[in-house]
């Protein structure tokens, strides 16, 4: 049976990935509530995060914070490249959406080959960073970068907040997931906001490449696992809400922890597969979007 | 008009002799199913161009017994499902003659009864699959799982105190054997498994796993599987403050190794053949065969690791050694002289295949490496 000790160092590693996970959906929900898309691409902006980050360092030389500070335009203008030679044509052509959705998926795979013939096939990583570490509290470690990651996906949700509440363009994004054809009644430009969500999507996930790298590596082909824990993560939140989401992503992670410390790795999936049947089954809208109903009843 | 005719008839001859397959047999083909992408790209990529980089070799002394050596290579994916797909393609429309595949086991393994029923000879960077009928036809390049164990506990026994160990492994066939030889001969050369766990090759965090076998007392993990995981791996030791963790790696292209080396300094080690470390050439002819390689290989491709590539030429020219000793291209006859391929000195290994003996590595090749001054050295 594992002790304490080992309990609370797997629920301190699971927040860690499950934060990024978080982010991952909450990229996910910007891009589902601005046109109804699942981007099953979405992975791959944190590999892209991760990768160029990495390029930035290594290629230019440049310091920590410019290079991670580039990174996110550049990945932001991927998704919109994605959005404008994929998803655009499909959309105006009046494409299904599961066609869309699937497009996107083929879409990972060509993004993944062409980042092979660019840049290669060699994992990569770079230092946390804060260099030292970790921090004791007594036999529990917790990584720099762990702190990172918790202030900038906080930070990040804060961001949101702001600017679907506070901006005209978050407030048209959010009438768009009401109703886009009432959106575009009302004047709202629904295909500039399709854009705009792509590449709020693809900078999110820029931002969570850019964090997790340091605790682990990159590679052209990370995106599929963030992809897939990210979808999970935002199905648990209620596919909409950007905190539900990152909610989701933390309770994915500490149950993924929690099922190795238990159960073994080879468990992992299992529960966390299991958990996410348990709440479409009883939440089918997701966990945190049945807590917010109840309470507004 | 007779013109016209005898022109239409050496039109029509030409098609037809272009139809038989004989024509496409005028040159003698190397197929190899590897996983371009995937959790062996690394390896398999580099296994790939030091297989091309062997025919290019042969072809300009001449090519195999006057014919042109052709080499196909078609990605699986790293996935069994994708290496049936492929291994078909390449016996069906390719006509291949003989199969140099890849590290992923489970790929080949699930080729392998189609490959046998097409008597179709194998030369493989992976274990040999599991049925006699199909070993009978397969050959393997890469050393023993035990030798990659000895090497690992004969250093850990000798120059450290930890006795206590956890052992890693991700769920190919290979790491998974691997796994039992090392839980097997643990006890015989003095150590305790305290702790076996698994992982995934693109899981992102390996922390629990790890944090369990420090609570099981180990002092030293032995990891079994390659690529990025092992960075993550040595990672994750960091980041959990275990200041004495001891981590050995499996054998693995050298950017992984590298990384893994600057997180840990010399507590990370790995096992290496000495083509990976070329300070370590033992003088004479594996010195001079493997710098021979060496030579091409950095003409082409610079300071890449040339561990999986040297492995890849060399499963080019035992190949090649057989058809020579069989004077055919047919595949029993090419099968059977692979049987008699003894001594022969490649730039990985030396190669001892007989009738009884299909692993032919039969001397183990590896030195302990480890990351000092940014470069591979001997431990």
């Amino acid at each position: 049976m594992p002790d304490l000790v080992q309990f609370a160092q797997s629920l301190v590693n699971g927040v860690g990935v499950g934060l990024i996970y978080g982010l991952v959906g909450i990229g996910f929900c910007v891009i589902y509530n601005a046109s109804g898309i699942v981007n099953f691409a979405q992975g791959v902006f944190v590999m892209l995060g991760g990768m160029v980050c990495h390029a930035l360092l290594s290629k230019l030389g440049l310091p920590m914070i410019v290079a991670a500070v580039l990174t996110v335009p550049i990945v932001a203008l991927a998704g919109l490249a994605i959005e404008f030679l994929v998803v655009r044509p499909m959309w105006d052509r009046g494409a299904a959406l599961f066609a869309i959705i699937l497009a996107t998926l083929a879409t990972q795979i060509a993004i993944e080959r062409l980042t092979i013939l660019t840049l290669g096939d060699q994992p990569r990583t770079y230092p946390e960073f804060t260099l030292g570490g970790p921090l004791k509290l007594g036999s529990i470690a917790i990584s720099y970068q762990l702190f990172w990651i918790l202030g900038c996906g906080s930070l990040m949700v804060v961001l949101l907040w702001l600017f679907f509440t506070r901006t005209t363009a978050g407030r048209a994004l959010r009438a768009c997931s009401q109703n886009r054809e009432a959106a575009a009644l009302l004047g709202i430009p629904v295909s500039r906001m399709l854009m705009l969500s792509f590449a709020l999507s693809a900078g999110l996930g820029a931002v969570a490449g850019i964090l997790v790298t340091p605790m682990q590596v990159t590679a052209y082909n990370i995106g599929t696992p963030f992809g897939v824990n990210g979808f999970i993560a935002a199905i648990i939140g209620g596919f909409g809400s950007a905190a539900g989401a990152l909610a989701g992503g933390v309770l994915l992670g500490v149950l993924q922890a929690l099922a190795i410390v238990l159960l073994g790795a080879g468990f992992k999936n299992v529960a966390a597969l299991s958990v996410l049947l348990i709440v479409l089954f009883l939440f089918p809208s997701g966990i945190f979007a049945a807590l917010q109903g109840s309470k507004g009843h | 008009m007779l013109q016209r005719h005898m022109t239409a008839l050496a039109v029509a001859v030409g098609l037809t002799a272009l139809a038989q397959p004989g024509f496409a047999q005028d040159t003698y083909k190397i197929g190899s199913a590897v996983g371009l992408t995937g959790y062996a790209a690394a390896s398999d990529r580099a296994w790939r161009d030091g297989q091309a980089l062997a025919v290019e070799a042969l072809n300009a002394k001449g090519g195999l017994l006057g014919k042109k050596v052709e080499y196909i290579a078609e990605d699986n994916r790293s996935e069994p499902q994708e290496a049936v797909v492929v291994y078909r393609k390449m016996m069906s429309n390719d006509k291949v003659n003989v199969f140099a595949s890849g590290c992923v086991s489970a790929g080949n393994f699930a080729a392998a009864g189609a490959v046998v029923r097409a008597e179709t000879p194998m030369v493989l960077c992976s274990i040999l699959p599991p049925r006699p009928e199909e070993v009978k036809w397969a050959y393997s390049i890469l050393p023993p799982p035990r030798f990659e164990m000895e090497a690992r506990y004969n250093w850990l026994k000798a120059n450290t105190q930890v006795r206590k160990i956890g052992i890693m492994h991700d769920p190919t066939p290979y790491a998974q054997l691997m796994r039992d030889v090392g839980v097997k001969s643990a006890q015989e050369a003095g150590f305790e498994v305290v702790a076996v766990e698994s992982y995934k090759p693109d899981d992102v965090d390996m922390s629990v796993q790890i944090g369990r076998i420090n609570a099981a007392g180990a002092g030293a993990i032995v990891k079994m599987g390659q690529g990025g995981s092992t960075v993550t791996i040595a990672k994750n030791i960091k980041q959990l403050g275990l200041e004495k963790m001891i981590l050995l790696a499996s054998l693995d292209d050298g950017a992984p190794l590298k990384a893994a080396g600057e997180e840990l300094g010399e507590r990370f080690m790995f096992v290496a053949p000495r083509v990976q470390i070329p300070a370590a050439l033992q003088p004479g002819e594996p010195k001079e065969v493997a710098e021979a390689f060496l030579k091409i290989w950095r003409e082409k491709f610079g300071d890449r690791d040339p561990n999986a590539g040297a492995r890849g030429w060399d499963s080019v020219m035992v190949i090649a050694k057989a058809v020579q000793l069989a004077n055919s291209f047919e595949g029993p006859k090419v099968r059977d002289a692979v049987e008699k391929i003894s001594g022969f000195q490649g730039s990985f290994a030396k190669y001892n295949f007989s009738p009884e003996q299909h692993v032919g590595i039969t001397e183990n090749p590896y030195v302990i490496g480890v990351l000092r001054g940014g470069q591979f050295q001997v431990k």
